[in-house]
């Protein structure tokens, strides 16, 4: 009796060891067939006026998480529809993952929200109802540090506020910050949704996207105007302007960082794996500022000659 | 401490509880597995280290061959430099010629790699540049750190890190990342000298075209610093400069030329350095350790299979062997067992090793002696008990003598001398059948003398109560018979069934052949008695008793035959109440040879 039962744990310790011999042998088949994945197709959906470094940042993260990009930008008036086209076109054609610097959030999630088979989005600037995920500065904050930054130089007079995208809730948050803050300091603001006709008289002004900074500044040099100009973006134009003394200070981020962060953020919800983003980090860059080492890796990236 | 006793406690039950087979299959396992084991480890830490020193030796060869190509772009940059000081700038009398023209001669020999060339005198102020030739209205050369460092150090050249060009003003504005080189120069005014500094900004691309394509083994990669420990170079340089990644430049920047191990972020990585000659920049590779260490989960993983296959193999190999050697004890063992048993005809296994050979050898031996001794015994003890039962059967019954000798000596004195001789002659040949030259097996004809001798006695002391017929079947009186054994039974028809009867008893003895057996029936018409105490006559449990009616002597007859011939023969009893009984000898029907051969076998 005692004989069979060693001669069953003989039998059982000779079987353990033979599926260890296979398990090893098999899982490396395994692992080797996990190791050849196909690109992920993301969509990625900008503005007319988005900068080539956040494109730059995005390929470089497609690089690294093996993505295949396809960039989009509309071109009509219609910018809201026709960037809804747009992402619905998309869906229908496969994407994985969509990647979108959105005009109007509410629009785009109603959009999503009637296809049957949906993907991860992932906004740059504005948040949106069922997105994986958002990569943007804190809009209030940087609102009301734009806000603070005109205080210190502020020596009376009524502040427009321009809000060239009222639909896009990035930027509407910014107004509300800097509003409330120059408000709360007794300070005359008045919104504008778009670059008023005569500026001959204003004296200060806010400016909450990149699109809307250039061309108050384009505007101010072309009129010789006196405006106090205060704005967003890291763009080589608004850069130049603000070299130029067309613009007093602008709230700047990684525009690499952020298409680095969106691709990535994208690629990990496809695989199941994303987690959540924290706000990018911005500054309050002045015109003397600028070529100090920080704002210099900031403001100008280094367009490799690779592409990447 | 008393986990550790309570395991050791645990194994050592475990121990007890194991086949040999299991422990030495086991334990050559274990050592086999334990073997290996040291030998794989062994040959990772050889392989690591291998591999290591690989890695680090490629790493050195790499960083190398990285080193002559920036070491080449260098000195070409350096060599532009060395034109334009040593063709334009000294060969000009700034007083009466420009610069220019020369300057943008070698710009566009150079301008793949260059961004500009400028020359500015020692406030700073700007004399000539190429190909842009503003400064912008707030630039302010004089204030640059490579102005400064030229100033400062003038015999050396000087290479800056990577910054934005920003002293010239371009329409356009194209942000261009530039390496300038910066050396103090003698710039000549109507023949007086004085100093100045020339500038030729590097395009950063050149830079990065000599780092970018360098790849180190496994994964690993090279990045370029300055003395501070500042980039110049990272193939992910603009992620780092975002805040998203980060580089151990700093610490790297402390390194001496040579491989060094480094954890960092948690990693552990090799990190080779290298410094480039003139500008005191540094390349650094890096290789993450867990390349090196591993070359991928595939190799790991086959390493892994191939011990455990070697400990399989080296654990079915033990098995076989252990039962191998297990196997003559195991079936020793069982015989063993079998033998305690009670099994007789065990045979004891002798295979196996020399060892086990002898042990069995021995144990059989064993066996074998201890069976004679057995046999010896159980023969010693049944001759002996015979031999009791012998003497018992052959003491004449005291009271008989007395009884027949008061007989005789009644007969003798009422003058009936003829009876008086009879039974003093039935007497005397009562006692010489009974000794019989001592011998225990007589011829049934003397047995049956004997019986006849004795109902004679008995005939006439009883005065003819009964009657007694003695009658052998022919062929049967030369077979031999165990003496006395008729007697008894005899004399039990006479106490119990005839004494208390009527004058009409009679006793018959009858001897017949029965294939290979002798039976002789002791009949009587008797008493009788019921079944369930005949057949309690014979059993050996039966108190023993003295007297007449305990049956002693019917089961000493049953018990001498029993032992003599075994237990195929004795006797049997049939009786009724009222009807009489019947007392049935078996024995062997033996020859005169024969009953020699089986005394003479006795003895020995």
């Amino acid at each position: 009796m005692r004989g069979r039962r060693n001669n069953w744990a003989e039998l059982g310790i000779l079987g353990f060891l033979g599926l260890l011999v296979i398990l090893s042998l098999v899982i490396p088949q395994l692992f080797r067939d996990q190791g050849v994945s196909p690109l992920l197709a993301i969509s990625v959906l900008l503005r007319d006026t988005d900068s080539s470094a956040a494109r730059q940042g995005m390929e470089k993260a497609a690089d690294e998480f093996g993505v295949e990009l396809r960039f989009l930008t509309p071109s009509g008036q219609d910018m809201g529809g026709e960037q809804e086209e747009l992402f619905l076109r998309e869906l229908d054609g496969g994407a994985e993952a969509v990647v979108a610097v959105p005009w109007d959030p509410e629009s785009l999630y109603a959009a999503l929200l009637r296809q049957k088979e949906r993907c991860p989005v992932v906004t740059l600037e504005s948040r949106m109802d069922g997105a994986a995920g958002m990569v943007a500065p804190d809009n209030a904050l940087l609102g009301r540090q734009l806000a603070q930054t005109l205080l210190e130089e502020w020596d009376g007079g009524e502040v427009i506020l321009l809000n060239t995208a009222p639909r896009c809730t990035g930027v509407a948050e910014r107004l509300q910050a800097a509003r409330e803050a120059l408000e709360e300091a007794g300070v005359p603001v008045r919104t504008e949704e778009s670059l008023p006709q005569d500026l001959e008289g204003a004296g200060w002004m806010l400016a909450f996207d990149p699109a809307a900074t250039q061309q108050a500044a384009e505007r101010k040099e072309t009129e010789e105007l006196s405006l106090m100009l205060y704005g967003v973006g890291a763009s080589t134009a608004v850069t130049s302007q603000l070299e130029r003394g067309n613009i007093a200070a602008v709230a700047a981020w990684s525009d690499y960082a952020a298409g680095y962060l969106a691709v990535r953020q994208a690629a990990e919800a496809v695989q199941g794996g994303s987690g959540p983003l924290s706000p990018l980090t911005f500054s309050i860059i002045r015109r003397e500022e600028i070529y100090e080492p920080e704002n210099q890796k900031l403001l100008f990236p280094i367009m490799s000659s690779s592409g990447r | 401490m008393s986990f550790f006793r309570k395991f050791t406690a645990q194994w050592a039950e475990r121990y007890r509880k194991m086949s040999i087979q299991m422990v030495l299959s086991l334990s050559f396992t274990a050592v086999a597995a334990a073997g290996i084991l040291l030998m794989g480890i062994s040959l990772i830490w050889r392989f690591s280290s291998a591999s290591e020193q690989m890695v680090a030796e490629n790493s050195q060869r790499v960083l190398a061959q990285a080193n002559l190509n920036l070491d080449s772009y260098l000195k070409r940059m350096m060599r532009i430099a060395d034109t334009a000081y040593y063709r334009v700038i000294k060969n000009s009398d700034l007083a009466r010629d420009s610069l220019t023209g020369q300057l943008s001669l070698l710009y566009e020999a150079n301008r793949d790699d260059l961004v500009s060339l400028a020359v500015f005198d020692s406030g700073g102020a700007l004399i000539s540049a190429v190909p842009l030739s503003l400064l912008k209205p707030d630039a302010d050369p004089a204030g640059s750190d490579w102005f400064q460092a030229a100033s400062l150090s003038m015999e050396n050249l000087h290479f800056s890190t990577p910054h934005v060009q920003n002293i010239f003003g371009d329409p356009d504005y194209p942000y261009r990342w530039v390496v300038s080189l910066s050396h103090h120069v003698q710039l000549t005014w109507d023949g007086a000298t004085e100093g100045g500094v020339l500038l030729v900004d590097m395009s950063f691309s050149g830079i990065e075209q000599v780092c970018r394509d360098v790849s180190l083994a496994n994964g690993g990669y090279l990045y370029l610093i300055d003395g501070d420990g500042e980039l110049i170079y990272h193939p992910r340089q603009q992620l780092i400069y975002a805040g998203l990644l980060e580089e151990n430049n700093r610490t790297a920047a402390g390194y001496r030329d040579g491989s060094h191990v480094e954890t960092f972020q948690g990693q552990s990585r090799q990190v080779t350095v290298k410094t480039v000659g003139y500008t005191g920049w540094k390349l650094v590779g890096v290789a993450p350790a867990s390349n090196w260490l591993i070359a991928s989960p595939q190799m790991f993983l086959f390493g892994l299979s191939l011990l455990l296959f070697a400990i399989f193999l080296m654990a079915f190999l033990n098995i076989l062997i252990s039962a191998r050697i297990s196997d003559p004890i195991r079936r020793l063992e069982q015989s063993i067992k079998e033998l305690e048993g009670g099994r007789e005809d065990v045979e004891i296994e002798e295979g196996g090793c020399y060892e086990i050979q002898h042990l069995g050898r021995s144990v059989r031996s064993m066996v074998s002696t201890m069976r004679h001794l057995m046999d010896d015994i159980i023969q010693q003890e049944g001759q002996k008990r015979r031999s009791e039962l012998e003497v018992l059967q052959s003491q004449i019954n005291p009271h008989f003598l007395y009884n027949t000798l008061d007989s005789v000596i009644w007969m003798t004195e009422s003058g009936q001398q003829a009876e008086a001789i009879q039974m003093v002659t039935s007497l005397a040949r009562l006692f010489r059948i009974s000794l019989s030259r001592g011998k225990s097996v007589i011829p049934l004809s003397d047995e049956l003398e004997h019986a006849r001798h004795y109902m004679n006695i008995q005939q006439i002391r009883f005065k003819n109560k009964f009657t007694t017929q003695i009658q052998a079947q022919p062929g049967t009186e030369e077979l031999y018979t165990l003496k006395l054994i008729v007697q008894p039974l005899l004399e039990n028809a006479i106490y119990h069934g005839m004494a208390s009867g009527e004058d009409d008893g009679l006793i018959r003895v009858s001897a017949r052949r029965e294939g290979e057996d002798l039976m002789i029936d002791v009949e009587d018409n008797g008493l009788g008695m019921p079944p369930e105490v005949a057949a309690s006559l014979l059993e050996a449990e039966r108190p023993q008793g003295h007297t007449k009616g305990s049956g002693i002597g019917v089961r000493n007859v049953h018990q001498r035959i029993r032992l003599t011939y075994g237990e195929g023969y004795g006797l049997t009893i049939f009786s009724e109440p009222d009807e009489g009984t019947l007392v049935r000898i078996r024995l062997p029907a033996l020859t005169r040879e024969e009953a020699v051969r089986r005394q003479q076998g006795e003895v020995l």
